[in-house]
């Protein structure tokens, strides 16, 4: 079998509720998998395609809420839509701060839960597409030499070539040959370009001072 | 008419003349007496009066009318017969026996009357006839038939009067004395008059000696004898009979009192037996306001211990309804796309309909241990009590990390008891058991409830793991208002053993190593009453 496009987890200890979110989810061409409770869901299942979990707030053993800790304390990050039979308002709160993606009180409609994972599964998508780029900026950056990574933190920090020749004590035509092969390296078109890009590593910036 | 010059002259001893009223007057008076005594009496001693009274007075009559035969003087000797005399006495004997038995029959109407005075009358009128028939003399007597007729009539009026007179005196009233000797009198006085009458009926002509065989005279000491001897057996009969009226009414006094006290005791046992059977009722009254008080507060426990599962009902509802929308929805779905997935379609239905009984019977479930009804006794298993029981309280377990165990022997006899309030002795003593547990966080949570079969019933036992019970508080759990619980009003166990009690059971703890153990043994032969 092929691999899915992407997958949708369901973590709910009643098999009936299970089956019929199941049947739901896979009538829009969405592939479901089904479990009984948290401990039976391997955060290993997570696979590199977007997925997102349906997860019953309350289970059998840990509760789907401290399920969500656990889950985000081992950095498995995966969207979650909290489906409970009743939701209290604390319970509400402490879900989407946590960063759940929707909370759905059962019984729920079958369009509300379908935009929730449909929004679960963009933004797990997008977030993948993020790291992906992340990790490309990374390898980039990780090609700089020493002194190059130097002069582009000082680079982006604002300062002119020739306040870093004079920090690194070097010719200024030394620094530009420095900076133009760490603009090809990275492949940025502008500074700004630049900019952005060490930003989004959150490199520590070297200020003069 | 013959003439008279012809017949014997004849003359009367007018002392015996005398003797002879006193005597029909003594013999009237026993008459009246002793018909008084032959009715009081009964069965074999009636028979004994009745025998003794006829002869007593039979023998009275005879010997007045004897006497006042013999108070006639005749210029010839006169001898007389004595078998025809004691014919004559048997007559009078037996005339008295009807008469006696007529006055005191149960009641006299004018046939009996009439009856009892044509034979009694038919009897006295033979005795004379048949007694002058019994004179031996030389001459030969001629009746006058007017005379005879008059004499008869008398009789029968005799009769009557007689009759009246012992039926009317026959009971004891005031003055009865005095009256008895005044109907004596008169009664005497016209047994006299019949008698005189009868006599002047006869004339005696003079003719040759008369057969004597058999025939004996009559001393003047013979005379004598018949009026003392009549006389004597008359008393005889008059102080027996007044011996026995003083005995009867002693011991007819005696009854009256006694039938007083027994009537008094009679009303004051009535008067108690109502008193009590007030008190009864007040008491049944008051049990049955005191059952209807604990029905009640059975039911608000009932409610209480509801609403502490009120969320794991909700969600137990919520479960099948979440399947049921999303199985249908996606059944809608399918229909709108136009060509729908036909197997999914059907698992779909088939599963809404499944989640929909599943749903009703979760609240049925809640239904029958929230419905406000009197008990009802049936036959119960108790393992599906205890089964159903466990099924209400598995969310809230899972919930509370709590695992349900159940171990129920297989061959339980069945119990009679009200489903309901068992079940609300389960859930409460499981609840008791998932609250105990809550708050430890090392252990292993595990409620195990288990049957077995005990000598006298079914045995039930309900274990918890964890702190165990106070062995100080042991016996005051049970009391009504005690809780060690944040959030309760401790009433669920004094109500659990009120419940149990009324079974026929009891509602124990029992010292173990290891958590909290309540047990309950429900007897099979349904001993609980209420």
């Amino acid at each position: 079998m092929s691999e899915p496009e992407s997958i949708v987890f369901v973590v709910d200890d009643d098999p009936s509720v299970g089956r019929a979110i199941k049947r739901l989810i896979g009538s829009v061409g969405l592939h479901v998998e089904l479990f009984g409770s948290a401990q039976e869901f391997l955060p290993s299942k997570v696979t590199n395609v977007p997925s997102c979990l349906i997860l019953d707030i309350r289970l059998p053993g840990i509760s789907g809420l401290d399920f969500q800790r656990q889950l985000a304390e081992s950095n498995v990050e995966i969207p979650i839509v909290f489906i409970t039979a009743h939701g209290d308002i604390p319970m509400t709160v402490r879900a989407m701060k946590a960063g759940a993606v929707e909370f759905l009180t059962k019984p729920f409609r079958d369009q509300d839960l379908l935009d929730a994972v449909h929004l679960a599964l963009e933004r797990d998508r997008r977030r993948r597409q993020q790291e992906a780029e992340l990790a490309v900026l990374r390898e980039r950056f990780e090609s700089l030499s020493p002194r190059e990574r130097e002069v582009v933190a000082m680079v982006v920090s604002g300062m002119l070539n020739k306040q870093i020749a004079a920090q690194i004590g070097t010719a200024e035509n030394t620094v530009k040959v420095h900076r133009s092969r760490a603009m090809e390296k990275m492949q940025a078109n502008s500074l700004a370009d630049l900019v952005k890009m060490i930003e989004r590593l959150q490199v520590p910036s070297a200020h003069a001072s | 008419m013959v003439s008279v010059s012809a017949a014997l002259t004849s003359s009367y001893d007018y002392g015996e003349v005398a003797r002879s009223v006193l005597t029909a007057i003594a013999a009237s008076y026993a008459g009246l007496d002793l018909a008084g005594r032959v009715t009081v009496a009964r069965g074999r001693v009636r028979l004994a009066w009745l025998g003794g009274g006829a002869i007593a007075m039979g023998i009275g009559i005879w010997a007045m009318h004897f006497q006042g035969m013999l108070a006639l003087y005749l210029p010839v000797s006169v001898e007389y017969h004595w078998p025809t005399v004691l014919v004559s006495l048997l007559v009078a004997v037996l005339a008295s026996a009807v008469g006696l038995y007529v006055a005191s029959s149960r009641k006299m109407g004018w046939v009996e009357a009439l009856i009892g005075s044509a034979v009694m009358s038919a009897g006295i009128a033979g005795m004379h006839y048949i007694g002058m028939a019994a004179m031996r003399l030389p001459a030969i007597a001629q009746y006058s038939p007017l005379l005879v007729m008059c004499s008869i009539l008398l009789a029968i009026f005799f009769s009557v009067v007689a009759l009246l007179l012992a039926f009317d005196l026959r009971e004891e009233t005031r003055w009865t004395v005095p009256r008895r000797l005044g109907s004596a009198t008169v009664m005497g006085l016209a047994v006299s008059a019949m008698h005189y009458t009868g006599m002047a009926a006869v004339r005696f002509m003079p003719s040759s000696a008369p057969d004597l065989s058999q025939a004996v005279s009559i001393s003047p000491l013979g005379r004598n004898a018949i009026v003392i001897v009549t006389l004597i057996v008359l008393l005889a009969a008059v102080v027996t009979s007044s011996v026995d009226r003083r005995t009867g009414a002693d011991i007819e006094l005696l009854n009256q009192d006694l039938e007083r006290r027994v009537a008094e005791r009679t009303r004051q046992l009535i008067a108690i037996n109502e008193e009590l059977r007030k008190e009864i009722a007040d008491r049944q009254r008051a049990e049955d306001a005191l059952q209807e008080a604990q029905a009640g507060l059975a039911r608000v426990t009932r409610v209480l211990s509801m609403g502490e599962l009120v969320t794991s009902i909700a969600h137990e509802v919520n479960q099948p309804l979440t399947a049921i929308v999303t199985n249908g929805n996606f059944a809608l779905r399918q229909l709108d796309a136009g060509t729908p997935n036909l197997k999914q379609l059907r698992e779909a239905i088939a599963e809404i309909v499944e989640d929909a009984a599943r749903a009703s019977s979760v609240i049925s479930r809640i239904r029958a241990l929230l419905k406000k009804g009197t008990p009802d006794r049936v036959e119960l298993d108790v393992n599906e009590v205890i089964k159903e029981t466990a099924d209400l309280v598995r969310k809230e377990a899972t919930r509370n990390r709590v695992t349900v165990q159940l171990e129920l022997a297989a061959d339980l006899p069945s119990i009679v008891g009200d489903r309901v309030q068992l079940q609300q002795v389960l859930l409460n003593l499981m609840m008791n058991g998932i609250d105990a547990m809550r708050a430890l966080t090392d252990q292993p949570h595990e409620l195990v409830i288990k049957s077995t079969r005990s000598a006298d019933g079914v045995e039930i036992q309900v274990q918890d793991s964890g702190m165990g019970l106070d062995p100080k508080q042991t016996e005051r759990i049970f009391e009504p208002f005690f809780t060690t619980k944040h959030t309760g009003i401790g009433l669920g166990l004094s109500i659990s053993r009120s419940i149990i009690e009324s079974h026929g059971g009891r509602l124990r703890t029992v010292p173990s190593s290891r958590g909290a153990v309540f047990e309950f043994i429900l007897p099979t032969d349904g001993a609980g009453a209420s």
